[in-house]
């Protein structure tokens, strides 16, 4: 195992530096301009030029990107063009509703994703089984805007049970906190239990169909036995990677949810970012965001041993 | 009998009292509360000398204070000036300053300040680099008196000193002084009825009364007159999504939003507890030509385009069918700028008058070749009158590439005469006709006619107000003629506030909180 995890940890260092280098390039080249954003519209080009100056933004690429990388290797990833701060703090401060939000929804999501799969599977072809799957189909098709906006709607406005958006710290006011967080987990949650059910119903149907499932069921063990305590964990290798794969999303993917609810998370940022081309924020959150999945993919890794005793990393 | 009679009189008019007593409380400013404001997004910078951006000016107008200010028909008035004596030639100005103005610091305001701001405001502002062209010198004569000597005499002194927009703060000496022109303030310390006391990006802007503030003793009066902070704090939060700041207000969450899409309208109108508000003026819609290269140089094409177009459906459309939403106006400056609109007939606007048209376009020696119509639609009402023109225009015979962009790009590209022929934005009111950006050679779009400059530099040099109306009407026909833009209507915009906000004055352009109350 610690061997297996030194060449996993040494490999995240090259794929951060292709990470790095093609994010840079690409804020880069496409058009615009943080300073003519920064400015106003009124601004003339001389005002512009002597902004950009002052910036450094009119070094040549390759010198910045040089630049860059001196800065990243020494931990520092520059400083906001925008929010007059390092980009390091902006993603700390960010870091806390874009957790709180990912880990929400995510409960959300086993919690209706997980039972219905395996609900489905153990009922196949049933009005459960279609019911369920019908449900999860409209989670993948709803669009997460429209979704957030009615629940918005219903929830906040028409019957004032919950705020429309907001976002309060868990640590400053934890009740304030999840009534504030019920919507968004909720609306992103569902979307994402939709893939996390059909992964689990087609693992379940799989294993439901082992011989030690006919065993089981031979013995005269109950329904409810055989689903959960026989068949369950074996499924579980897909739906982990599953899951996996879906914290992953969450932690730079749920821009949609924190723009409508108003969360001031990391996805919320990358998109003002770019659209300030705030270049040192962008690279920032990308890279953070990178090394994220990486190490989420390894966390998911790891799990297997522990899920699966066959499967073992020497 | 006759006694009950009595009785029920005396009764009668006791409730009469004590009715009206109750109305008279509930209409006089109290102080107390939060006003919680959602606004678009977050401010570049909170400095108010650095930037153009409206979000800016909105904020920091709340912070800072210049000399002047404009009072409700947006003619200069003094703020930190008590008042101002001109020479008998025109050429110095002698300001006289408030005594006993407090910064949020705690140090008194002086001429040293003063002169150390405007000098750094008229290296970085649009409106301080065009009045400090004409000045020759700039100095303190005294602890509370300033002198600004010109090289000519000049119309634009006070106006300029009062712009709300990219204006004349006043900071202390140390902070105007530690942070060159081309770099933003990051310390916030100004006269304002509100100082600024927390800003987490993203989240919010918290800005609190400030209990030294020195108001003037006037009634107030449009930007301007006295200033009370009646509410604790300002609370300003960013709120990206707008269907979200309107739930917002309709649930109470919010007390104001600002930039609302204009089909909330209908919906806040049926909303108890909340009331939407029109803000005008906003906008007019232009379309602004490349007069430095390509196609756009040739001013028959041009006046080929201003012929072709018939506005009212364009500006219905744009307005989401709402008449509350849009005016049909030709004066450069709205009707809300009563000093500079203008009322001219024969006008060559919204002609739509498609032989014309034809016969221009023929003149012009155009060979349909693709013009490049750059827009955004991170303005919707940018992208929704492009659109529309270029199905007006290619009727005609026009070749519209209509590029959409985001907002970003564009202000990049139009600034490189080589990448586009023309794009869109929407001009906000101006306070004086020098301060039109489309009639500059330096914005882009680089309006050089010598004609249109000629006027311009007289209009700064003029100081008769009739004979500066005059020569603003000729600028106008002007404009119609040689065409450096395209204007289309005046678009309106919307707001939302709780009915609880008190005394909110509607009629500036851009909100302001002071004399603000909350009947809560």
């Amino acid at each position: 195992m610690g061997p297996y995890l030194v060449r996993r940890l040494a490999a995240v260092l090259p794929v951060m530096a292709v990470v790095a280098t093609v994010v840079f390039l690409l804020i880069h080249l496409i058009p615009g301009d943080p300073v003519s954003v920064m400015l106003g519209p009124d601004a003339t080009p001389t005002q512009i030029e002597a902004t950009r100056q002052a910036l450094g933004l009119n070094r040549p690429l390759w010198e910045q990107l040089v630049g860059f990388y001196g800065r990243v290797l020494t931990g520092d990833l520059g400083q906001s063009y925008f929010l007059d701060r390092p980009v390091s703090r902006a993603l700390w401060e960010r870091a806390e509703p874009t957790l709180v939000l990912m880990l929400c929804a995510l409960m959300v999501a086993v919690a209706i994703g997980v039972p219905s799969g395996t609900i489905a599977a153990a009922h196949r072809g049933s009005a459960w089984d279609r019911g369920l799957m019908t449900v999860s189909l409209l989670g993948v098709c709803i669009p997460g805007f429209w979704l957030s906006l009615n629940f918005i709607y219903f929830f906040a406005v028409r019957l004032g049970w919950l705020p429309a958006a907001g976002y309060v710290s868990i640590f400053s006011d934890p009740v304030a906190a999840l009534r504030y967080m019920v919507l968004p987990a909720f609306s992103l949650g569902f979307s994402q239990s939709a893939l996390i059910a059909r992964i689990s119903r087609s693992c379940m149907l799989e294993v439901l169909q082992q011989d030690y499932i006919r065993t089981a069921r031979a013995k005269g063990l109950s329904q409810g036995m055989v689903t959960w305590v026989h068949a369950f964990r074996n499924a579980l290798v897909p739906v982990v990677t599953v899951i996996g794969i879906t914290t992953a999303v969450l932690i730079g993917g749920a821009v949609v949810t924190e723009i409508v609810f108003n969360i001031p998370g990391l996805g919320r940022l990358i998109i003002s970012a770019i659209l300030r081309r705030d270049y040192p924020v962008v690279q920032g959150v990308v890279l953070v965001t990178a090394a994220a999945y990486v190490l989420i993919n390894l966390g998911v890794d790891l799990l297997y041993a522990l899920i699966d005793p066959r499967i073992r990393y020497d | 009998m006759r006694r009950s009679i009595q009785l029920a009189w005396l009764a009668m008019i006791a409730v009469l009292i004590v009715a009206g007593g109750v109305a008279l409380a509930a209409d006089t400013p109290r102080k107390g509360g939060v006003i919680r404001v959602g606004n678009l997004g977050e401010p570049p910078a909170l400095d108010a000398h650095w930037t153009t951006a409206s979000i800016t000016e909105t904020l920091t107008n709340h912070i800072y204070e210049g000399l002047y200010s404009l009072d409700s028909s947006n003619k200069p008035i003094p703020m930190l000036a008590e008042g101002v004596t001109i020479s008998k030639d025109g050429l110095v100005y002698t300001f006289k300053l408030r005594q006993g103005v407090k910064f949020h610091n705690g140090k008194e305001m002086t001429s040293e300040d003063v002169v150390a701001s405007l000098a750094r405001w008229g290296k970085q502002s649009v409106y301080g680099k065009a009045l400090f062209a004409q000045v020759a010198d700039w100095k303190a004569l005294d602890k509370y008196t300033v002198e600004m000597k010109l090289k000519e005499k000049s119309a634009i002194v006070l106006i300029s000193l009062a712009v709300p927009n990219n204006f004349g703060a006043i900071y202390p000496k140390e902070i105007a002084e530690k942070f060159p022109p081309e770099q933003k303030v990051t310390e916030y310390i100004g006269t304002g009825p509100f100082k600024l006391a927390e800003w987490k990006p993203d989240q919010y802007i918290r800005m609190v009364r400030f209990d030294d503030y020195k108001s003037r003793n006037e009634k107030p009066n449009g930007y301007g007159g006295g200033k009370t902070a009646y509410v604790d704090e300002i609370r300003w939060v960013p709120v990206p999504e707008v269907a979200t700041r309107v739930a917002q207000v309709e649930t109470g969450e919010l007390d104001f939003a600002d930039d609302l899409n204009l089909d909330a309208y209908d919906r806040l109108k049926k909303n108890a507890s909340a009331r939407p508000i029109v803000s005008k003026p906003y906008y007019w819609l232009v379309a602004v030509m490349n007069k430095k290269d390509g196609l756009m140089t040739n001013q028959k094409l041009r006046q080929a385009w201003q012929a072709a177009i018939d506005i009212e459906p364009i500006m219905k459309n744009v307005a989401g069918g709402k008449p509350e939403f849009y005016r049909m106006d030709s004066s450069l400056a709205p009707v809300e700028i009563t000093a500079w609109h203008t009322n001219l007939t024969g006008l060559p606007w919204n002609e739509h008058n498609r032989d014309k048209a034809k016969r221009l376009l023929q003149e012009s020696g155009y060979k349909k070749e693709p013009i490049r119509f750059m827009t955004t639609q991170e303005y919707k009402w940018m992208y929704d009158f492009a659109l529309l023109t270029k199905q007006q225009l290619e009727d005609l015979g026009f070749v519209i590439d209509l590029q959409v962009v985001d907002w970003a790009t564009l202000v990049k590209r139009r600034n490189n005469p080589k990448e586009y022929d023309v794009f869109t934005t929407g001009i906000g009111a101006f306070y004086d006709p020098t301060h039109a950006v489309f009639l500059t050679p330096s914005w882009p779009g680089w309006t050089t006619d010598e004609d249109i400059l000629r006027i311009q530099s007289e209009l700064a040099r003029e100081t008769d107000p009739k004979k500066r109306m005059a020569l603003w009407e000729q600028q106008t026909r002007q404009f119609y003629d040689k065409v450096p833009v395209i204007r289309y209507g005046d678009l309106f915009g919307l707001r939302a506030a709780r009915n609880t906000v008190r005394d909110f004055n509607e009629k500036t352009e851009r909100v302001r909180f002071y004399n603000v109350w909350l009947e809560k």
